[in-house]
């Protein structure tokens, strides 16, 4: 395996900042959660000027992994149902959105997956993507770090790895 | 009736983050949905019938009434001015 590229978001960045700076052509953006939202922009960081982008294709695997799941998200639907259930917040109550989120804004129909650890667990981490190289499709994978504990408080870094 | 319009636009904008739109950048006419509309989904749908319960006591039961109420905001306002009760 091999990591051809890293990309950090640093906790506390202005995230409409940032999608404004680098990527302004999606406005489902906003509507999405700080855990997709991180996601999707470090993908469009990493992904940035890589040939035929957006056609769509199996041979490319997103392998999410985090401490915190939606548990931030989750809290932000709990307190809505003190009013009315907001069902735009409800759709981001499970930690494998986001994984969806960038399979569906890049076109991939390869695997998808999410993975809630104890603490981030780089061997554990290196075991899976392998697995994930195991099948006779997988070619590459979008492998991170994606840990959201408030919407200004998180870890996130993703990397794309070849087999 | 245009004092309606314009609040029922600043709300939807406020409700689906429909970040960098104003309520002058919406036809009052034009369609809500499809290729020629906002772009709004079947979630954005929830949102809007939790938008007018919410704010104008309106309760639409049935998919076919949304889907007539849900035209335009020139029809959603006629429809709030006839059946609100707050």
């Amino acid at each position: 395996m091999r990591v051809c590229k890293t990309i950090t978001i640093p906790g506390n960045t202005s995230l409409t900042g940032l999608y404004a700076e680098k990527v302004g052509n999606y406005p489902k953006f906003f509507k999405m959660d700080t855990l997709s939202k991180l996601g999707f922009l470090a993908t469009e960081l990493l992904l940035e000027g890589e040939a035929d982008r957006f056609i769509s294709r199996e041979d490319r695997a997103v392998l999410l992994f985090s401490r915190s799941g939606s548990v931030c998200d989750d809290s932000h639907f709990a307190k809505s149902m003190e009013d009315y259930p907001s069902p735009s917040l409800f759709v981001y109550t499970l930690p494998n959105i986001v994984a969806g989120e960038i399979a569906i804004r890049n076109n991939y129909r390869g695997e998808t997956s999410a993975f809630v650890l104890e603490q981030y667990d780089k061997e554990r981490i290196r075991h899976v993507v392998e697995e994930a190289f195991q099948d006779r499709t997988t070619r590459s994978a979008i492998v991170g770090w994606v840990d959201v504990r408030s919407d200004t408080d998180w870890t996130c870094e993703v990397s794309l790895i070849e087999k | 009736m245009e004092e309606l319009i314009k609040e029922l636009k600043t709300k939807v904008i406020d409700v689906l983050n429909l970040e960098g739109m104003t309520p002058e950048d919406i036809d009052d006419n034009a369609p809500i949905f499809g290729d020629q509309g906002l772009g709004l989904d079947s979630i954005d749908v929830l949102e809007l019938l939790i938008l007018l319960e919410k704010n104008y006591g309106i309760r639409l039961t049935s998919p076919m009434e949304g889907k007539e109420v849900f035209q335009s905001f020139a029809v959603i306002a006629r429809y709030v001015a006839e059946h609100r009760t707050k």
